[in-house]
């Protein structure tokens, strides 16, 4: 089978292979990785037709360019023996216009030295005539070097044609989704907030729920709706809820006006993708039945723009009414348009847990759950992802995960494995969490808001440190 | 804009609320209908999950007959065509789903609803 170089972006390099992973299951084609070094700015891959790399340079935000690999080496006389032993590869082009290209990964090659590389290319007997602008075909070097600060011209043009590996071959095509990072930037879109995912990260994550045209797609916790955008370019339908309805609509208020996430959703020429947005709380939900949703793809608040809230009162205040409340003035309170019911804080431990289980009853089978779990990344422990009977965590080496130092998120991707609905959740608070209860090992992202705004002080695991551990937020009644 | 589709997964999730919670009663409706692209074969894979009875009874309440009393056993691409538009393209912008069971009301507004409950309705 051919094999292809992919050009691929430096950035967020433990998303690579799930992303290449997920695209070729929501294609259904086989991918095998070439490379050994899996994070170098070079990745071959062997693929069946050709095809199938169209459908990555479609899908994949990651990469920049594929090209069907001819020949490599660790130098260009190695190159060059190879090349020369398959010349019969030229044959189809012949007599097709074309230009040969030098590219370089974690480096720059000077002008005269590209030209100069590209004129030692003479014997492949191509006569179709140089085309610049509009050629036919295109070849490419590419020479792939270590990474490593150059910082003056001195520095760069002295480690010049010091490439760890050149390769050669003919060019399929540019990385069409890489535009989407620009097309879908936040700052551009109609209506955003400040927990809004930034584009590349949202494609990064939507690539995981196996987005396509006829699923249907969730995100509970729906805020401005930016994971919904991203699966529903694909062809997904979507709906979201959120406990709070501000979000959803944003500051303008009134009859006919358009709340935010719709109109978010017209720009980008989605409206019709975009089933419903509902204010609910997710853990008191009018969802009737399970077994029905493709993806459940969410970033659930963690509390450091924004906690998470759920229907309640915090544990020691006053407990819930029993019946409705009667105002001075005759009316019952929550008739009021204007009511909101009290909330209090949905600890993330227990919120992460919910979470699997609601996708275990709402999820198809092999249906997938995407979602951000942010964790100190010292206490990180394998355990930190619950485990529940039906769903499966598809992990990949270490995970995909974004470093922010002290912290990080990991983007977890999960499989039903289960074939029935089962039981809904019942939302109840997990004793395993409950600090009165327990004097165990915590997750990494237990009372994440806490430990983030403290600096991530290592955590003693004596109940005397209770008060600092619980998370903190403000009651929506008070 | 409500649609039917949604309207169809949604009961009163009031607590103890158990008898005749599904499915809410609209009333004081805005209906607006909204062209949207066909996909059958989701229309057709998402069938099973319809209860058809609440979704025939909606339609009709909302002013569409197209939907048949019983499912039918296979559907014509014509059939699906009518569910499709039930389903899809009918869109509550305002108004209210009432629940037939304790009463709750819930208000639609700009096409979305609100599902919270009051604080004496949370469970536990």
């Amino acid at each position: 089978m051919p094999l292809y170089i992919l050009r691929i972006s430096s950035e967020h390099h433990s998303f690579r292979i799930p992303s290449l992973l997920s695209i070729s299951q929501v294609f259904k084609f086989p991918i095998r990785f070439v490379s050994t070094d899996l994070s170098r700015g070079v990745l071959i891959v062997e693929l069946e037709k050709e095809e199938d790399v169209e459908k990555i340079l479609e899908r994949d935000i990651l990469v920049q360019s594929a090209t069907e690999l001819y020949a490599e080496g660790a130098t260009y006389d190695e190159l060059h023996a190879n090349l020369r032993a398959k010349l019969e590869v030229f044959e189809p082009y012949k007599h097709s216009t074309f230009k040969i290209t030098t590219d370089s990964c974690n480096h720059r090659i000077p002008e005269p030295r590209s030209r100069e590389t590209i004129n030692t290319f003479k014997y492949t007997g191509l006569r179709g005539g140089v085309s610049m602008k509009a050629p036919q075909v295109e070849f490419m070097i590419c020479e792939d070097y270590e990474w490593e600060v150059a910082n003056t011209p001195e520095a760069r043009f002295a480690r010049d044609g010091k490439f760890v590996r050149v390769y050669f071959g003919r060019r399929i095509g540019l990385g069409k989704a890489r535009s989407l990072i620009t097309s879908h930037a936040v700052n551009t879109r109609a209506y955003y907030g400040n927990t809004s995912m930034d584009a590349q990260m949202g494609f990064l994550m939507a690539g995981q729920a196996l987005p396509g045209p006829g699923k249907i797609m969730y995100d509970p916790f729906v805020g401005t709706g930016s994971m919904l955008y991203a699966v529903a370019h694909w062809g997904s339908y979507v709906f979201g809820s959120d406990i709070d309805g501000r979000q959803i609509r944003g500051k303008t208020k009134g009859k006919g006006v358009r709340p935010g996430i719709y109109r978010s959703a017209a720009q980008y020429g989605l409206e019709d993708r975009f089933i419903d947005c509902l204010t609910y709380d997710v853990t008191r939900s009018p969802i009737r039945r399970g077994g029905w949703v493709d993806a459940i793809i969410t970033d659930p608040p963690y509390g450091v723009r924004a906690g998470a809230k759920r229907l309640g009162r915090r544990e020691g205040k006053k407990p819930l009414r029993e019946a409705p409340y009667l105002m001075e003035d005759g009316e019952y309170s929550h008739k009021k348009p204007d009511y909101l019911p009290p909330s209090r804080p949905y600890e993330l431990a227990n919120l992460t847990v919910d979470l699997i289980l609601l996708a275990r009853w709402l999820l198809v089978p092999k249906g997938r759950l995407v979602f951000f779990l942010p964790t100190v990344n010292e206490d990180y422990d394998e355990i930190d992802i619950p485990l529940v009977e039906g769903m499966k965590e598809l992990k990949i080496g270490d995970g995909s995960v974004q470093d922010f130092g002290k912290w990080g998120r990991r983007l977890i991707t999960m499989e039903k494995t289960a074939t029935d609905d089962g039981e809904p959740p019942t939302f109840e608070d997990h004793d395993e969490f409950d600090l009165k209860k327990v004097d165990g090992k915590l997750p990494g992202h237990f009372g994440f808001r806490e430990r983030y705004l403290t600096g991530f002080r290592p955590r003693k695991h004596d109940k005397t440190d209770d008060v600092a551990l619980t998370p903190d937020g403000e009651d929506a009644s008070e | 804009m409500v649609r039917l589709i949604t309207h169809n997964m949604l009961a009163c999730h009031v607590k103890n609320c158990t008898k005749d919670n599904f499915p809410l009663a609209f009333s004081d409706v805005e209906l607006v209908i909204r062209p949207a692209p066909e996909n059958l074969e989701f229309i057709n894979r998402f069938l099973p999950k319809l209860d058809w009875k609440a979704l025939v009874d909606t339609a009709r309440s909302l002013g569409d007959t197209t939907l048949p009393e019983t499912m039918p056993e296979s559907f014509t691409e014509d059939e699906l065509r009518a569910l499709h538009h039930v389903l899809m393209e009918m869109h509550v912008e305002e108004g209210n789903m009432t629940c037939r069971g304790c009463g709750h009301v819930y208000p639609i507004s700009n096409g979305i609803p609100n599902m919270l409950l009051a604080e004496h309705e949370v469970g536990r």
